[in-house]
Parts: C-alpha cells; sequence; structure tokens
C-alpha cells in the first residue's frame, strides 16, 4: 500500500481556508443573482455607521492600541473617505484639536499626547489631516519642525530610525518620506543613502525585507517600491524580480498573501496590490497587450457578466477613433481573440476581479467593517487596508488615477464604487491634490 | 499593530472592560508624568512595567525605561551584582510583554538595545526564541531577532544551519526557515569556511530541496529556494571583465573621418573612447588601477567615468576619452601598440564588496592617420538604404567582434555539472504544462548556455525561446516577464556567434562605412548583451517593443540610433542616451511620446523644477520658461545631446510648438522630422 504524504502545519491550514473560502464561494455560485447583488454589496450605510461609531468612542477594548490612537484616527477617517463621505465639523474640529495634541513641541506626532513623536504615527497624523483637508487641518501641521525631526530620525546608514533610540527598518524609512514629500520638505539630506539602504533590503525573491537578511514582506514591499519612486530611485531596484514575486502571492483563493507559503489576508489587497499597479504602471503604460487572457475569462457571477455587455456610457466616452476593434467586438472581456489589441487601458498584473470577490465575500463582516478571513473578528486596520484595496483593484485597469473605472472593472457595479487613492501615500486622489496645492504655496 | 490576535468583546465583558481602560488611562498619565519629569525612582519604574504588560506597544515607556537603565547604571557602574539584576529586570519586562503581544516591536527592540549592552546568554536567548518559534515558525520579528542574536554571540552558523534543517523537517512549507537557510549559507558560502566550498555544498543543496519541490509542486518556498540556489551556481562573486573596446588583438584607425567626429569642433583634439565592461557593477576604476602602456601621446592621466544614470560611482560599464593630437600632419600611417592592464594593483571592488582579484591585460593596435578631410556634407542619414552586406569571414568583422568571454579561469566544471543534472531531472517534470517547471528550465538552460562552448549555444536558444514563447500562452499574467525574457535570449543568440551576428551586421556607405547593426522588427521590449555590441556606430532598433533605451549607454561609438516604432512614452525613457557623447542622429519617431498627460513620471519626479540641478542651469534659464516647465523631462535629456538630426514625428508631442522648442534646447541641430532647419 503507498504510504499516505505527510502534510505540513502551513498545508493543513491553508487546506482550512482553501475550506472556508470555497465554501463561500460554492455558496455565492449557487445563489439566485438576488442574493448575490446582496452579497457583494459594500454596504456603505453598515460601514458608515461602524467607522463613525468607531469615531466617536474610541471603545474601551481600544486601550491596546493607546501608542497607535493617530493610526485609529488614520484608519477609519481615510475608510470614509474612501466611501465618498466626510465628517461633520464638530467630529472634524475634535480631530484636528486631538492630532494637535499629539503634536510634539520638537516635531513630529505621538502615539496620544504626551507621548515621544514617532515616524508612523506621525505618518498617521499627516495622512489623516491631509484627507480632512482645509487650511485650519493644513496650517495644524508644524512643517519646519517635523523637517527637524525627520532629520534627527535619519541614520547614517542611510535609513529612518522609528523614534528616538527606535527601530531602522523600511516602515520608517517611508513614512518619513511619504511624509516629507507631501508637506513639500523632500530634500537630499533626508534622500542621502537611502536607496542604498532600500537596496540592501530586496531579497532574491525580488520583494522587499523589514530590515537588511529578512525575509520579502508585503508590507515592506510596498513601503520600499513606494520610497523609491518617491526618491525616483526606483530603477535601481530589481523590478522584475519584484514584479515576479509580487504577483504569486495572489493565491487560489485570490486574495493576497503576505509572504511565500502564508495564508491570505485581507489588508494584503492594498500592500501587494498597489506594488502591483504601480508597477504595472511603470513598465506599461501605454502598452498594447494582448487580450483574452485566462485569468479575465474567469467570471466571477451573473450579474457582473451582465455589466459586462452593457454598452454603457463611460465606455464609449473614452473611445478614440483608432479603436475600432474594441468597439467592434463590444461584448466584454471574452470575446478578444489575440490578434485584438486594447490600447485605452491596461491589463493589471494581478487578478482584479476575483480579488474584489475575495475582499466583499470573505473579508466583509455583515455588521460593517472587514476583517483578515472568514472567521476573524473584523477591526479598523483591516477595514482600512480592504477598503484601500478595494478601490486599487477597482482602478487597477485604469492608466492613471483621474480616468473612472468602467462598470465591468467593478464588482458589484457602480454601487461599489470608491473613490481613487494616491497610490504612494494612500490618501483619497482629490484629498491629495489640495494638499499639494495648499503645501507647494506654503513653501 | 498588524496581525496580533484581537479579542471580541461580548456585551457582558464590555463594562469589565471599560473600568480597565479607566484603571489603564490612569496609568498612562502618571507615567507621563514620571517621564517628563524624568524621574527614575523604583516605584516609577514598575508603573511602566505595568503599563507595558497590559500594551506593550507603548513605545514611550521602552524608551523611559532605556533612559532609567542608563541613569541607573550611571550611579551604580562599579557594582557588577547590581548592573546585572537590572538587566535581568528588563529582559524579564521584554518577556513577558513578548507573551502578551510576541509582534510588539517596541519589545523586541528593547531586547536587543539590553543585549548590546553584552547581558544574557545564548542558551538563555534561543530557549525563549524556541518558545517563540514554537508558537509561530513564521514570526519574522522572532526570525530577525535569532539573526542578531547569532552575530551578536558568534554562534555556530553550522548550528544555526541544522536549526533550519530541523523548522524544515517540521514543515516543508515554513519559507521563513528556508530563507534564513539562504541567508546562512550565503555568509558561509562566502567565506568558504570547512566543509561549504560551492563545489560540494551547492550540489547538496539541491538534492536537499528537490524533496520540497517534487514533495508538492505547489508549495512555493521550494522554488525560491531553488532559485537562489541557482544564483549561486551562476553568479561569481568576483567582478569580472567580460568584454572591452578595443577589443584584445583589434587594430583600430584613429582618424577624424573614422569616429564621426563633430564637424564643428575647430580644435585638432580629438577623443576616443575605451571601454571596459564588467559583470557587475565596481567602483574604484582609475588611472591607478587601469595601466596603460603606450607611446601614444595623451594616455597620460586618463579620467575613468562610470556610466550609469545614477550619481553613483559605481557602474558595469566605465568609459576613458582618450585624446589625441592629430595637428602635426603625418602623410604616412603611424602604428602604436597600446596595452591596457587592469586589476594589477586593488581597488577595483563590487558594489558588494569583492575585489577584482583576476589582472587582465589586453593589447590593440592604434593607427593614427591624418586622412584627407572632405568638408563635411550636412547630409540627411536615412534608415532605407546604402547598407552594405558584411562577410563574416571578412577579417574586418572577425578584428571589430570579439565574443569570447574574458574570463577563461573560472571554476566552471561543477557549475556545468549542476546545472546539467538541474536540466535532465527537470525535463522529467511529470507535468509539462507546469509554468514554473518550464520558467525553470528555460532559467537552467540559460544558465548552461553562459557557460557552454560556442559550438554549441545555438541548440539551447532555440529551446529557450520555445519555452518564454508558451509561457506568454499559458500565463498571460507574467507577459511581460516572459517577453523581457525572451528579448534577452533573442539577443543572446544573436551575439553568440559571428555568423549569427553578421546576418544583422552591414556597413553604411554613406557615412564612411559605418558599422551597422540592424535588429529591426525583431519583437524585442529590453535591451542586452551590449557588452558584445561596443564596435556599433548605428544601431537600428526600428519596429520593435522596447520602453526604453537603458542598456544603451554603453554603446559608446554610437552616432546614429533608430528608435521609430516603439513603446518609448517619454523622453525620461531616453535618458541613457545622455552619456553617447557622438549621437548625432536619433529617430524617435512613432512612439507614445505625450500620448497621455498624466503618466508615471509624475511619480519620478513630481515638481522637476524644484530640483536642485535647476537652479544652476543657466541654459534653461534664458529659454521659453513656459516651454521649458511643459517640456521639462524632454529638456533635461535633449540638452545633453549634441544631435545633428532628431525625428520625433508620430508622437503625440511633437506639435508645432515643441517644433519650435527642440532648437533652442538643441542648437547643434541641422535636420528636424526630414526637414532642414538652417542652411
Amino acid at each position: 500500500m503507498e504510504e499516505l504524504p505527510s502534510i505540513t502545519v502551513s498545508q493543513r491550514e491553508q487546506f482550512l481556508v482553501e475550506n472556508d473560502v470555497f465554501g463561500m464561494y460554492s455558496y455565492f455560485d449557487t445563489s439566485d443573482i438576488s442574493t448575490q447583488k446582496f452579497m457583494v454589496e459594500i454596504q456603505r450605510d453598515k460601514q458608515l455607521d461602524y467607522l463613525m461609531n468607531g469615531l466617536r468612542q474610541l471603545s474601551p477594548s481600544f486601550s491596546s492600541l493607546d501608542a497607535n490612537r493617530p493610526w485609529v484616527c488614520y484608519w477609519i477617517i481615510h475608510s470614509i473617505a474612501l466611501l465618498g463621505e466626510s465628517l461633520d465639523d464638530e467630529l472634524e474640529n475634535n480631530t484636528i484639536d486631538f492630532l494637535g495634541r499629539c503634536q510634539g513641541s520638537d516635531g513630529g506626532y505621538g502615539g496620544g499626547p504626551g507621548q515621544l513623536p514617532h515616524l508612523a504615527t506621525s505618518y498617521a497624523a499627516v495622512n489623516t489631516l491631509v484627507t480632512l483637508g482645509g487650511d485650519k487641518a493644513f496650517s495644524s501641521i508644524n512643517r519646519e519642525q517635523m523637517a527637524c525631526f525627520l532629520r534627527r530620525m535619519k541614520d547614517t546608514n542611510g535609513g529612518f530610525r522609528m523614534h528616538n533610540m527606535g527601530e531602522i527598518d523600511v516602515r520608517a524609512c517611508y513614512t518619513a518620506i511619504s511624509i516629507a514629500s507631501i508637506l513639500n520638505i523632500l530634500d537630499d539630506e533626508l534622500t542621502r543613502g537611502l536607496g542604498d539602504y532600500i537596496l540592501s533590503c530586496q531579497t532574491y525573491e525580488g520583494g522587499i525585507g523589514g530590515e537588511p537578511g529578512s525575509e520579502a514582506h508585503g508590507g515592506y514591499t510596498y513601503c520600499g517600491l513606494a520610497t523609491m519612486i518617491l526618491i525616483s530611485e526606483v530603477d535601481r531596484l530589481n523590478l522584475d524580480s519584484l514584479t515576479n514575486w509580487v504577483v504569486y502571492r495572489q493565491g487560489v483563493e485570490m486574495g493576497f498573501q503576505g509572504r511565500t507559503n502564508k495564508l491570505v489576508d485581507g489588508c494584503y489587497t492594498f500592500w501587494q496590490a498597489a506594488p502591483c499597479v504601480l508597477l504595472q504602471r511603470f513598465f506599461s503604460a501605454q502598452d498594447l497587450v494582448p487580450h483574452g487572457s485566462s485569468h479575465m475569462s474567469q467570471g466571477t457571477d451573473e450579474d457582473h457578466e451582465g455589466h459586462a455587455h452593457d454598452d454603457d456610457p463611460e465606455d464609449s466616452d473614452e473611445d478614440d477613433s483608432d479603436n475600432d476593434s474594441d468597439e467592434d467586438s463590444g461584448n466584454g472581456h471574452q470575446v478578444h481573440t489575440s490578434t485584438y489589441y486594447i490600447n485605452r487601458k491596461i491589463q493589471p498584473v494581478f487578478n482584479s476581479l476575483g480579488l474584489q470577490r475575495y475582499v466583499l465575500l470573505c473579508s466583509k463582516d455583515a455588521n460593517g467593517g472587514f476583517r483578515d478571513k472568514l472567521r476573524k473578528p473584523r477591526d479598523f486596520y483591516h477595514t482600512c487596508y480592504c477598503l484601500s484595496g478595494l478601490s486599487v483593484a477597482q482602478h487597477a485597469w485604469s492608466k492613471d488615477e483621474d480616468t473612472p473605472p468602467l462598470t465591468r472593472d467593478i464588482l458589484g457595479g457602480y454601487a461599489n464604487h470608491l473613490e481613487p487613492v494616491h497610490l504612494l501615500h494612500n490618501v483619497v486622489m482629490d484629498r491629495y491634490n489640495e494638499a499639494i496645492e495648499f503645501f507647494h504655496r506654503a513653501a | 499593530m498588524h496581525g496580533r490576535p484581537r479579542k471580541v468583546y461580548k456585551p457582558e465583558e464590555e463594562a469589565a472592560s471599560a473600568a480597565k481602560a479607566v484603571k489603564f488611562r490612569s496609568l498612562q498619565s502618571q507615567f507621563l508624568s514620571n517621564h517628563h519629569n524624568k524621574i527614575y525612582t523604583k516605584e516609577a519604574i514598575d508603573l511602566s512595567t505595568k503599563l507595558l504588560e497590559i500594551n506593550p506597544e507603548a513605545y514611550t515607556a521602552w524608551n523611559y525605561r532605556k533612559l532609567a537603565v542608563e541613569d541607573t547604571l550611571s550611579r551604580q557602574e562599579s557594582d557588577p551584582d547590581l548592573v546585572k539584576s537590572v538587566l535581568d529586570e528588563e529582559l524579564k519586562v521584554v518577556e513577558s510583554s513578548l507573551k502578551q503581544n510576541v509582534k510588539s516591536y517596541g519589545a523586541w527592540h528593547h531586547r536587543k538595545w539590553v543585549l548590546s549592552k553584552g547581558h544574557s546568554s545564548v542558551g538563555n536567548e534561543l530557549r525563549l526564541l524556541n518558545e517563540f518559534q514554537t508558537l509561530d515558525s513564521r514570526n519574522f520579528h522572532a526570525w530577525n531577532y535569532r539573526r542578531f542574536v547569532v552575530e551578536l554571540t558568534n554562534r555556530s552558523k553550522h548550528d544555526e544551519l541544522k536549526y533550519t534543517e530541523f523548522m524544515i523537517g517540521n514543515n516543508i512549507s515554513n519559507y521563513s526557515a528556508w530563507h534564513n537557510r539562504s541567508v546562512l549559507l550565503s555568509s558561509l558560502l562566502e567565506r568558504k569556511a570547512d566543509g561549504f566550498m560551492p563545489s560540494q555544498k551547492i550540489p547538496e543543496e539541491y538534492e536537499l530541496v528537490h524533496n520540497a519541490i517534487f514533495t508538492d509542486e505547489d508549495v512555493q518556498s521550494g522554488w525560491f529556494y531553488h532559485l537562489w540556489l541557482l544564483d549561486q551556481t551562476v553568479n561569481v562573486e568576483t567582478p569580472l571583465l567580460i568584454s572591452s573596446w578595443p577589443p584584445h588583438g583589434s587594430r583600430i584607425n584613429l582618424s577624424r573621418a573614422g569616429c564621426l567626429n563633430d564637424s564643428s569642433s575647430s580644435s585638432k583634439l580629438t577623443t576616443f573612447p575605451l571601454i571596459l565592461y564588467f559583470d557587475q557593477a565596481v567602483g574604484g576604476v582609475s588611472s591607478s588601477t587601469v595601466a596603460i602602456d603606450s607611446e601614444l601621446k595623451g594616455i597620460e592621466d586618463l579620467v575613468w567615468e562610470p556610466v550609469s544614470n545614477k550619481n553613483s560611482q559605481v557602474s558595469c560599464v566605465w568609459v576613458a576619452r582618450l585624446k589625441y593630437m592629430s595637428s602635426e600632419p603625418c602623410f604616412f600611417p603611424k602604428e602604436y601598440k597600446v596595452k591596457v592592464r587592469i586589476g594589477n594593483s586593488p581597488g577595483i571592488v563590487s558594489s558588494r564588496g569583492f575585489n577584482f582579484s583576476v589582472p587582465y591585460e589586453f593589447v590593440f593596435t592604434a593607427r593614427v592617420e591624418d586622412t584627407v578631410q572632405e568638408e563635411p556634407r550636412e547630409v540627411i542619414v536615412s534608415w532605407t538604404d546604402g547598407f552594405d552586406i558584411w562577410d563574416a569571414q571578412s577579417e574586418d568583422l572577425k578584428n571589430l567582434v570579439n565574443l569570447d568571454q574574458l574570463n577563461g579561469q573560472m571554476d566552471f566544471k561543477w557549475r556545468q555539472e549542476a546545472i546539467a543534472e538541474e536540466i535532465d531531472l527537470f525535463r522529467t517534470l511529470p507535468d509539462s504544462n507546469s509554468k514554473i517547471g518550464k520558467l525553470t528550465i528555460a532559467r537552467l538552460l540559460m544558465a548552461k548556455a553562459t557557460m557552454s562552448e560556442n559550438d554549441v549555444k545555438g541548440v539551447h536558444y532555440e529551446e529557450i525561446l520555445k519555452l518564454y514563447n508558451d509561457l506568454m500562452a499559458l500565463d498571460s499574467t507574467h507577459y511581460h516577464y516572459y517577453k523581457d525574457e525572451h528579448s534577452v535570449a533573442l539577443l543572446r543568440k544573436v551575439t553568440s556567434s559571428t555568423e549569427s551576428l553578421s546576418r544583422h551586421l552591414f556597413r553604411y556607405s554613406d557615412m564612411n562605412n559605418s558599422v551597422c547593426l540592424r535588429l529591426n522588427n525583431s519583437s524585442l521590449s529590453r535591451i542586452a548583451s551590449v557588452e558584445k555590441l561596443l564596435f556599433v556606430q548605428m544601431l537600428d532598433l526600428s519596429h520593435n517593443e522596447l520602453h526604453s533605451t537603458e542598456g544603451l549607454e554603453a554603446m559608446q561609438l554610437l552616432s546614429c540610433l533608430n528608435l521609430s516604432h516603439n513603446r518609448i512614452r517619454s523622453f525620461s525613457a531616453l535618458d541613457s542616451l545622455r552619456h553617447l557623447k557622438q549621437l548625432r542622429v536619433l529617430d524617435v519617431s512613432h512612439n507614445h511620446i505625450g500620448e497621455h498627460s498624466v503618466d508615471t513620471t509624475r511619480y519620478l519626479c513630481s515638481s522637476p523644477l524644484s530640483n536642485s540641478e535647476w537652479s544652476q542651469d543657466e541654459v534653461g534659464r534664458r529659454m521659453t520658461p513656459s516651454l521649458v516647465t511643459k517640456y521639462w523631462d524632454a529638456y533635461f535629456v535633449l540638452r545633453d545631446l549634441n544631435l545633428k538630426q532628431l525625428d520625433i514625428a508620430g508622437n503625440v508631442v511633437a506639435g508645432e510648438e515643441f517644433s519650435s522648442f527642440v532648437p533652442q534646447v538643441v542648437p547643434t541641430l541641422v535636420w528636424l522630422n526630414g526637414h532642414k532647419l538652417r542652411s
């Protein structure tokens, strides 16, 4: 008799997750159309209730996040902005005041009032204020002192420290450079040697680890890549192997994993999809890509395919006269043969619709909020990065953030449409534009 | 922050939790007051302990403790027992915090800080680590900390290697363990530690990883480790010189006409590039590390420059411009032997810190001749005719083209054997449509081709090209990656022998029989094998799928370049051309420049005019500012080129306004889009 192959812990865990996920998918596939419609709906009202409640009364269970309060503000307020909503004046003023009290007298923001300034919480505070928008929020940031704080955190090895006497890693580098870039205080002193440091964290797998010698990891890969783009040294990375690594992180469940042979997790929807889109824009913004690939035709649901056949207005608005082939074939993803090319849009290097399906069916909590995977509790961190990633996936076909996606690119249709984000800072595009204008005038 | 287990609160727990939160907040505010008032009493320190037990992420408290420890030690350093008890207490607090949250950055960092004070023991730390790594074998904080401890205590790497075997044995898909194995082995192989000669150890590692790959093809850990092994097999640490211009044994003519010199230069000083091409980026190439023996005038004080797009002092390609005087009329050609010796004195070091340790020398003959100079005609270079085929057997050709790699001394035998074995093995993979299997075979064959003798090369390349074609059809997600690899293989095939290369080589009769390489219509998406093409003066890459000119910067003799009908989408993509000092003719017509107002360039340089380079740019300031602002990416590239002929028609950017802007930036321009600008 043949010996049964032994199964590893990872394989068993993977098996259990696949069981849950595919169970959910098959339930979805066998449901009627109205149930399906309901299942993929974002349910804005429930999301907003969950988020607004969270902001009003940072619930008692948040004691452990007490060193991360600007983060909680960012996760919630950015999520609200992604849904196209904003805060009322009172909440907005409270938030600006609260963050003002987190700001240290010699620059940077701590995890709460009186706490030591920290790069990550400074990033969260700045992104929150950028998302709130308006002169009051913008001018509450002490740019000059922030510049001093960033310089103090700069290490001689080119990288940045999280805080005074704190750890040096790629996260610290990204948060520092993202802040400096958005506040328009980026200079040679901050970028000196930084490219070398990030480069030393790219592993032979292609992804980027947290510090030299560490294994490649989704969050750090996003941080490292975004940093290199912001300091104009992205071509020093091995982009081929980076692309190769990141697209292999999307597994059979269609969600992303953070590292090789790890379980899928909703938050990597952003950390891994954003690098995919950045790389794809970098490589092939104007490419003619042969269409009709295998993964595109894995139609997700009847409802969605229905949309694909619609002659929706965005579609015709956008077509240039030289796009006759696309017009002629005119019905969605499946009919193109390899002789047809699209040049209006880019094909994502990952399965965008599959990813959206994972987030909406497995990461979405029925009562609002998002989570890592089925059976896990929701939290604001996952809500923020699931929604951000969903927005990235919806806009993955667009050649830039200013082009609205087609209905067929959004699972669940336009009812689920989220605001586009600036991929390098993860703030909503409009808010970014307003802030950049303000801080360029301030310089 | 992320990944820590969070508790779901049931309603009945809410009240208790709210009470806890009140207590926590009062603790927090007392702590902050102690911190700001620099109170380091025992009570105050205990209070921070309590806080950290509840919230290990309170990084301010970790900092406070560091200050408190330093404060105590500064007063009590003489008493070793007290020092020990203070530091022991810190380790204890870290340990209990980690039990609360094993992913606390602050806690792990604090432990490193205590250890770097020379405290604790390997045994103690490994015990702690084993506990955490058993609970979560993929916790990267723990793995990072493990590497830190091993480094700090000089724990035997052999023992660590055994630990990775143990962890892999437990779980073949634990990539963290595989990764750590690669980190450990890298260092052991580098030092050639006892029992870790690459020739012996790497084949053993192949055996190990086969178990993982053939157990379950879907386990990616094994494949990634295999990829690392292949890198170790192919890549040689010591930098090697892989080609040079002029090549060894060649005879070159130094004459004004021969180098397509700028007619506008009034002086008789002519320059000629010497090029060194290394297999990896190196620094330290200078007149002290490269010695030149010759009677030729002008070779003293050669300045070697890295040819690289970044402001870095390392590059694969180094160039020195040899200036020689041709003022004295000499009707009889004179010949000089030039001997170039590299690496006799140390100083050439790879970016990874390895020395160029195998001295190498090459000799060429320079024939200086004052040719009768016709008045240079301002003719337009056409890419349609005037090309004469070049016979592969021609002596001229053999003289220029030296396709042998210069790295004869390497120990290739075990490498070739290891790769041959892998190829045989992977060809027996049961699933012939396995993408990763095909990719691995393609990579192995490429490695084999790199290390083979010339005669068998062609065979491999056909198979590699077919594999990449299959992959493009099978796996559209990675289409671009395969496409690029396909291009690399194709160019390697073309440059693999004089015969295959000569099919693409021509002499352009309208310009002193310039050497022209035509690779048009080859569906290339990327440029490669440039080290074998340093002699090319005219290059036709039209009707390909190129996005950028990266790689061409090494071709210092290039004077005419045709990139029409490609996929160049911005002038920034032409940046590498700025290094080509002899480039006079450039055709980038029918590309995608300017098609989209918003493109990736805005990510690369959001505000070009805040660029520090800009403030020092006098030329730019004299021009119409609105145009410079609008066409800044064109400006930054074109201002460094001395073009006579430029073709940009068929790009969205090429409107009337742009056409009026170009001659301002490139004053040397005579022909724009086929029209003469001035007489």
